[in-house]
Parts: structure tokens; sequence; C-alpha cells
């Protein structure tokens, strides 16, 4: 069977879509992930334009997000000041990757661009999950975890318009957000990813947020971000497809449901060791694609 | 795709054909004529669009068991469309596009039928004259004018310009589908590949005898997307912000929805 899509406007088989969602969904319900990292990936080698690819699944991600973010409502795991913040640095964020997306797009290089982005992330996101899960397999069983110390966050309590941010327990600047939140927004517009693979550890880490709050809030800065990332890319390049994205996500969530249920019999390290594999081979997979040489070595593009 | 059967209208077309060489008494071949009438005038891209197969039918007036004595050419050609080409090139490590070259105006689909390849029915001026397969599309890069004569660097794109239309199935030169029915009666049939451009379109065929041009006719087409799919391409290039608004809010309804269905 075949469905024409009409931004695409290419013919796909739309149980293979379908699967392909349910398969990306699987993964993300298992893992706890957003899945856009695989997602626009898996789009760009089934043929889709890379383009309407990132497009697309932003507003997939749309979807994918506000399912998440329910759960979170209701435990009142979702520290909306903090979420605002970011969102607030994640809307020019994404104005920013728009424009920095329109440059290479109009240059004749978003191809390669989109590429290499991949590479560079998914390379290094993918090494250090694999080192980190690997050094938690073969420590002992028995040896105590080094334990998260709670360090005071103090440069950022001394920078200008210090708050208290009651639900996550913080007090500082609310500069810090805004700033994580511009870069996520950047990448999510340039990449069509939610951004949760760096914006939950910067929360950790970085803004030394309590684990409860964290995907809650990630998500719920996801689906702001991710919209206005979808609207950006309708108006300003003309890229979503929304027949392929209702196609992706009835995939998606039927693979959530799925995969959470299987990913509770799996160890949290196993997970992540099994998740930085698939990381990597997507990634070895574009560095393939960029590196041997192109079977045509013309593209033809119609320019209106 | 929906083909919309005009019965009417293919009838009184062959009605004409039949009608047309009591018109013409005379046996001469100097004197031979061809007409063409389209089955369909419109092709419609719907969302279970893969391709269509476009009929041609066509009497040859004037002429006595035409099969036997002449050659047809069939060129469906259109919309006219600027392109651009660029080469990769290896840059370090990866491989990475060169400059835009430009192509303006060839056309997006090109596709000739023809009853044995065009290089033996047509003499070399009127391959060129008329554009007749795909190597006299006129097909033009850049930095090359009339006073200024190709460098083999713009030839080198012209010919990837051809290759790769001819990979992506929309330049192609086929030697069959011509095939001749009752006495001067002829149809042709045409394969619209899945990646067929909207647009309008220019059917031309062309009656040869020995390598003299006895008669050609025309005829339009036009390729539109139909139905939902239109209405989706329509509003996103259209009104883009509501297309993108309303993208958002599906997406924000059916994750509201599966929210829903799996609530436990």
């Amino acid at each position: 069977m075949q469905l024409y899509l009409p931004i695409a406007e290419i013919p796909v088989d739309p149980f293979v879509v379908i699967f392909m969602g349910g398969a990306v969904g699987f993964l993300s319900g298992m893992f706890g992930v957003g899945g856009g990292f695989l997602m626009t990936p898996l789009l760009i080698f089934y043929g889709i334009p890379p383009a309407v690819a990132v497009g697309t699944e932003a507003s997939q991600i749309v979807a994918s997000s506000v399912s998440g973010v329910l759960v979170h409502l209701r435990r009142k795991t979702v520290d909306f000041l903090m979420g605002g913040f970011l969102v607030l640095g994640g809307g020019f964020g994404a104005v920013a990757g728009i424009m920095i997306f329109r440059y290479f797009r109009a240059i004749g290089q978003i191809e390669t661009f989109i590429s290499v982005a991949y590479v560079i992330f998914l390379g290094s996101i993918g090494a250090l999950m694999m080192v980190e899960s690997l050094r938690a397999l073969l420590r002992s069983p028995t040896a105590p975890r080094p334990r998260r110390k709670h360090r005071s966050a103090e440069w950022m309590a001394a920078m200008p318009f210090a708050m208290k941010f009651r639900r996550s327990g913080l007090y500082i600047s609310p500069i810090p957000p805004i700033i994580l939140g511009f870069l996520v927004g950047m990448l999510a517009a340039i990449m069509g990813v939610g951004g949760g693979f760096i914006m939950v550890p910067a929360m950790l880490y970085i803004l030394n947020m309590p684990t409860n709050v964290v995907v809650g809030t990630s998500l719920f800065q996801i689906i702001f971000v991710t919209a206005i990332a979808t609207v950006l890319h309708a108006s300003a390049n003309q890229t979503v497809d929304i027949v392929l994205a209702l196609l992706l996500l009835t995939g998606g969530v039927i693979g959530a449901q799925i995969g959470a249920r299987a990913g509770r019999h799996l160890k949290g390290e196993q997970l992540r060791a099994l998740l930085a594999l698939i990381v990597l081979g997507v990634c070895a997979r574009l560095l393939f694609d960029l590196t041997t040489p192109p079977l045509s070595p013309f593209i033809v593009e119609s320019v209106s | 795709m929906i083909l919309q059967h005009r019965f009417f209208s293919t009838l009184f077309g062959f009605a004409a054909m039949l009608a047309a060489p009591n018109g013409f008494a005379q046996t001469s071949s100097s004197t031979a004529g061809i007409e063409i009438a389209l089955t369909n005038d419109k092709v419609e891209i719907d969302t279970s669009f893969s391709g269509a197969q476009l009929t041609l039918f066509g009497a040859v007036n004037g002429m006595e068991n035409p099969a036997e004595k002449i050659d047809i050419i069939s060129v469906v050609r259109g919309p006219e469309t600027n392109f651009e080409i660029r080469q990769l090139t290896r840059n370090n490590l990866i491989w990475t596009p060169g400059d835009a070259h430009k192509i303006e105006n060839a056309p997006a689909l090109y596709l000739t039928n023809a009853t044995k390849p065009i290089t033996d029915i047509a003499p070399l001026p009127d391959q060129a004259k008329y554009r007749l397969g795909a190597n006299h599309l006129g097909v033009r890069a850049p930095g090359s004018s009339e006073e200024n004569a190709n460098t083999a660097h713009d030839l080198d794109y012209e010919k990837a310009f051809l290759k790769e239309n001819e990979t992506k199935g929309l330049y192609r030169d086929a030697v069959d589908g011509v095939a001749f029915k009752k006495g001067s009666l002829f149809a042709i049939q045409v394969n619209l590949p899945a990646n067929t451009p909207v647009g309008d379109y220019d059917v031309f065929v062309y009656l040869y005898q020995d390598g003299a041009l006895l008669s050609r006719d025309t005829a339009t087409l036009l390729v539109n997307k139909v139905g939902i799919e239109r209405r989706i391409y329509e509003l996103a290039h259209e009104r883009p912000v509501s297309y993108g608004i309303t993208c958002v809010a599906l997406s924000l309804f059916a994750g509201w929805i599966a929210a829903l269905a799996f609530r436990k």
C-alpha cells in the first residue's frame, strides 16, 4: 500500500512508517527518552527529505511529550517557575535555530549540516553513556554507589535576580535556566529533537535540581519549545508534514506503552548500555553516509 | 489516482478522427496529417497516487496502412522549472555539496515514446529544433551564453543534470508504448512516475516518414493535487502560520488522547 505525503511529496508505505514510529516509541518507552534523536535520522534513512524530517519530528515530539507530562502533572513533579524560564530561553533559542536552519538551507548545505550535527551529538552522548554504564556494570554490586552531593550552587545564587524555586528547593538566578533553555531550544529547532538528553543531565548536574522534578519539568519545557519550533518550521520553511507526523505518533504511542512495560524487566545500567549501543549505531551509519563516496556525485534541486 | 473517465470526450475525439480522413481525399503521403486527443487532460494526485498511465489517442489522416510506413514520436514535457545543481566533493573527511549552478527553465518531467529510437526517426536538425530526446532539451548551465561556447565544466553539469533526472525517472526516452489500432488509429501509453511534479504540461506528437516530418499536433495536460492532499498542501503554503498552529493543536490533542487511552 502506498500513501502520498502532501508536504514531503513522496509516496511512502504507511505501515512501514507506523512501524518505524512504533519501534522508536518502544525504545523511548523502554529508556524514558524522547526518541527524536533516533526518529529524525531514521526518517532520513527512509528517504524523507532531511528538512521535512526535522520539521515533522518537532510536531510529533509535541504529542509524545503531552502524554508524558500529564503523568507528571498528576504527581505534581513539574516545577512551573523553572519550566517557565526554560521556555523563555527555549523560545528565543528556537528562533535562533530556525534562522541558522534557513541559512544553511539557502546555501544548500542543510543536509550535510543536519548529518554533521547528529554525528557530533550522537557520538559524544553515546560515548558518554557507554562509558558511564560500563563503569556501573563493572562496579561490584556490593560496593556503595558514589553519592551525589547536593552542592549549593553559590555562583548561580550570586547572579542577579536570584529567586526561590519552591518545587526544586533551589535559590538561584533565572539566568542559567534561560541560557540552558536557549541552547536546548536551538538544538530542538535545528535537529528535530526535544533535547531531553541534554536538558535532563544539565538540570541534574548544573542546576542541581532534585531528580524527581527533572523529567516532568523537562517534558513541560519540551512541549512549548517543540510547539514553537513546529510553528516556525511550518511558517518559515513549509517542512511540517502533518500526515507523516500522525502516522509516526500512531505507532509511537503504542510502541511507548509496550516499551515501558518491557523496560521494567531490565536493570538501569543494562538499559543505558543498550541505548548507548543504539545511539552509537545510528551515529556510525550517519558517519558512514557522510564519508563514503556518494552513489551520484551531483545533487539536483528545484528552486522557486 | 482518480481517473475521470471522460467517455463522451473520448468518443467525440474518436468520431472527429474518424471523420477527418474524409476531408482529405488525397492519398499522397505529403498531405498526411496527425491528430491526437488525451483520454484525460487532467491527472489528479491524491493520497493514493503512485504514478499514472496516460493514454494518447491519435489518428493518421490521408494515408493507407500507416503502421507500415511511418514513425511516431510523442513528447510529454512540463512544467518549466528553475533548478540548482551541486557537485559533491570530498572536503577533508566528509562529502559536501559545492557551489550551486543554475539551470533555468528546464522541464521538470520529460518523457518520450517512439516507434523506434528517436535518432533513427528524426534527422539531427529536427532533434535540435523540436527538442526531441533528453539530449536535445537545450539544458544550459550558466556561464554558457550564445557567443560564449560551453566550457567543458558547464557540459559536465548539463550531463549530470540529465543523468540525475534519468535516474529519478523524470527524464526518459522509451522505445515502446506506441500501438497501432484499427486502420489509421493509434494509442500511446505514457507512464507518469510517482514523483510527477504538479503543473502544466505540453504534449507533442510528431509523424515521420523516411526521416521527413509530415505532421505534428499538440495537446495540453494539467497535473494537479486534489482532495485532502490539495487542502493540506495549499494551507501549508498559503497560510503557513495557521497550518503550523493547526499541526500543534492536532499534536496536543493526539497526545492527550493517547494519555487517556493508556491511563490505568
